[in-house]
């Protein structure tokens, strides 16, 4: 393309007589947390083996063993899944105690882990769980870490202040500033370079079913204070409804109150009456107030939706709702604020009251008229 | 009758409260760093942490201490808190401070509290959930782990449960966890948690007779090796713009009720037809 500036070859001529350094002090290999809801294998675990393995492929040879750790009551029935997706290494943490996830043992059996296999990176899930986590862990073991990763490169890293330039940096791409911006982390000063990954962003590896791997039963030293803290009750909803196969989905939020949802009822059924796929959403604080059940929620807690048509009714468009949504093919908002962030996230918007706008919408559906869908 | 429904528990309240810019007014300077100079607010989440301390203060009795870092305007912020309630409050600032990631942001707070209550155990450590202009919800867990306390995220209500331990609901995917938790604790406090009040004459009223206090990294015992870009173990390497792909939106907002939705439900069908 067009030719350098004087300032940009002044600039080349002096990084490329910055020296290179390498502060890994036998620090090899990637490190994965196998995260479990319950005692289920989150999906988070395998993604995060998947972008460990695309990721192990620039470092060096030597630094290219995956290593997983999974810490729960029953583990050891999913070490063989975990090697057909890709890990090379399971660090299997067994215990009675550990229904579900508390901080500080796991916390406990994290940094154990990690100072015995002293990996060149670590990588966790930006799920609620791994966010209490990794952080404490980085406190414990005085470590960077990147939040809420979306992307990750390895490469040259040239560091002017400090006069430093390291070949394999490990770079952690995150949104910030209210998703306006994507910012590149980098820490090749400690190690593991540690990082938490957005779930559902990263793509586990197709499974292969002759794959091997080592499996070490792992016992961290518990301390009696490890389980302080009580779980006296953990609520998970199952899963039963599919979502995924609705081309509409009809969702309203806290600002609907239960009768509200009453009205969504009948809405949803008028459309699958006129012979299209309808489905009700919810946003959380709707969930929450107990206007329907956690198996409709929809956003980063909830599940994640791409119909043709999102309906939007009552709901105020925070960033946790939009994550589970913004894939929609056309999203068309009502909301009696038309300062309402969900109007900046839409393609169609009335500004309007749900009890007017959704009857008006039922008679529409049952004069016969048809949503646009996109197959 | 609420009031006795809990005991006299006098606790040592701390909360951390992040001053930051208004989101019309986010950007950032050449260096990659957030522009503090611009307009800037109390961050959404320490205010929703600040009424959780508030209202448990309310419930059990005992002291609420604000503590913020930032630069000498983020004194602002630390007046709202003594005017919604706080008991006391204290800035540490220091330009040597500049560029802190998250983990030298927790080591200087972390100091910090250990200056201030100086033997006084503390009891409950509420930080916000995350901030809207660093986003990591780090420097919460970061400093229980340096001050050893017990640790509860993503919090969503607060409750007593005896004199040493507190009854604490967080989110979870798909649900909440309910947990019982001694004391001391650092709680991260989620913006679904409560509505924060507003200053109360009260309180107003009193903290115009009240001192916000401010220290230096030496007057906290903060080693310069520790504080801003020279202490933080990462460094924003790049920050770029992201572009949005969905267009700006169309508003129905003439005629009847009737037309208005009509109007909509055609421009649908026409648009992807
Ligand atoms: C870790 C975490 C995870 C989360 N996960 C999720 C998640 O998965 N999904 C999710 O949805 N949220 C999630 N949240 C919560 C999220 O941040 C918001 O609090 C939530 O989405 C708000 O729901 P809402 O829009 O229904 O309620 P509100 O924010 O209360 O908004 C109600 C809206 O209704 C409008 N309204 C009121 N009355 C009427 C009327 N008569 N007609 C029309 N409009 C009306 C109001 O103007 C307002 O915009 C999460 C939060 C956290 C911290
Ligand atoms: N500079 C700061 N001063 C005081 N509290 C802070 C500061 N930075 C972060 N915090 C606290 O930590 C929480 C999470 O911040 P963050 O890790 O930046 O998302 C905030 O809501 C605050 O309670």
């Amino acid at each position: 393309m067009s030719e350098l500036s004087a300032e940009e070859i002044a600039k080349r001529e002096r990084d490329s007589a910055i020296p290179f350094v390498d502060l890994r002090d036998g620090a090899r290999g990637v490190l994965t947390w196998a995260q479990m809801d319950g005692d289920d294998l989150a999906d988070a675990a395998i993604e995060l083996i998947g972008e460990a393995t695309r990721i192990a492929q620039h470092l060096d040879e030597d630094s290219r063993t995956i290593y997983t750790v999974i810490i729960g009551r029953k583990t050891s029935q999913f070490t063989d899944k975990l090697i057909h997706h890709g890990a090379d290494v399971v660090y299997v943490i067994e215990d009675e105690r550990l229904t579900d996830y508390l901080t500080l043992p796991f916390t406990n059996a994290m940094v154990s882990a990690i100072r015995e296999i002293k990996p060149e990176i670590a990588l966790m899930s930006a799920s609620t769980l791994g966010r209490d986590l990794a952080p404490r862990i980085a406190g414990i073991l005085d470590l960077g870490l990147s939040a809420d990763c979306t992307s990750f490169e390895v490469g040259l890293y040239v560091n002017r202040r400090k006069n430093q330039k390291f070949e394999k940096a490990f770079k952690m791409v995150r949104p910030s500033f209210g998703e306006s911006k994507l910012a590149t982390i980098v820490g090749p000063w400690c190690y593991p370079q540690m990082a938490t990954a957005r779930p559902g962003v990263f793509k586990p590896l197709d499974i292969d079913t002759s794959r091997t791997g080592k499996v070490i039963e792992f016992k961290p030293e518990w301390e009696s204070k490890d389980f302080d803290v009580e779980l006296i009750e953990s609520v998970r909803n199952p899963s039963t409804i599919d979502l995924s196969k609705a081309d509409i989905m009809v969702a309203g939020g806290f600002g609907m109150g239960k009768d509200g949802f009453g009205l969504l009822r009948e809405l949803v059924d008028a459309i699958n009456d006129n012979g299209q796929k309808a489905e009700i959403g919810a946003s959380r604080a709707a969930v929450d107030a107990g206007f329907v059940d956690y198996a409709y929620q929809i956003g980063q807690t909830g599940k994640t939706v791409r119909p043709s048509i999102y309906v939007a009714i009552g709901i105020s468009g925070a960033i946790q709702h939009l994550a589970g949504m913004k894939e929609s093919s056309k999203i068309f908002a009502v909301n009696n604020d038309h300062k309402a962030s969900i109007f900046k996230n839409a393609d169609y918007g009335l500004v309007m009251d749900y009890q007017e706008a959704i009857p008006e919408l039922i008679k529409q559906v049952k004069a016969g008229y048809k949503f646009p869908l996109d197959k | 009758m609420s009031e006795l429904k809990y005991p006299k528990l006098d606790l040592n309240i701390y909360v951390l409260i992040k001053q930051v810019p208004m989101p019309k007014a986010m950007k950032t300077t050449a260096e990659g760093l957030m522009d503090r100079t611009g307009k800037s607010m109390m961050n959404p989440h320490c205010s929703h942490a600040l009424e959780e301390a508030i209202s448990l203060k309310d419930k059990v009795g005992g002291t609420v201490t604000a503590l913020s870092m930032g630069p000498p305007n983020a004194k602002q912020s630390l007046m709202e808190a003594l005017r919604r309630g706080a008991d006391r409050a204290y800035l540490l600032s220091d330009r040597k401070l500049a560029g802190s990631d998250t983990w030298s942001t927790a080591e200087a707070l972390s100091k910090t509290i250990e200056h201030i209550s100086n033997g006084d155990a503390l009891d409950v450590l509420f930080a916000g959930l995350q901030t809207i202009d660093g986003d990591t919800a780090h420097v919460g867990p970061q400093c229980s782990a340096r001050l050893e306390l017990n640790q509860v995220t993503y919090v969503e209500s607060v409750d007593i449960f005896d004199d040493k331990t507190l009854k604490v609901r967080r989110i979870i995917e798909s649900g909440y966890q309910i947990l019982k938790v001694p004391l001391p604790v650092m709680l991260s406090v989620s913006h679904t948690a409560n509505v924060p009040r507003g200053p109360s004459l009260n309180s107003s009223m009193s903290a115009l007779n009240k001192e916000i206090i401010m220290y230096n990294i030496g007057e906290v015992g903060l080693p310069e090796t520790s504080a801003g870009m020279t202490g933080s173990p990462t460094v924003v390497s790049r920050v770029k713009n992201v572009v949005h792909d969905r267009g700006a939106i169309v508003l129905f907002t003439e005629g009847s009720t009737e037309e208005r939705v009509s109007n909509l439900l055609t421009a649908l069908k026409e648009e992807t037809s």
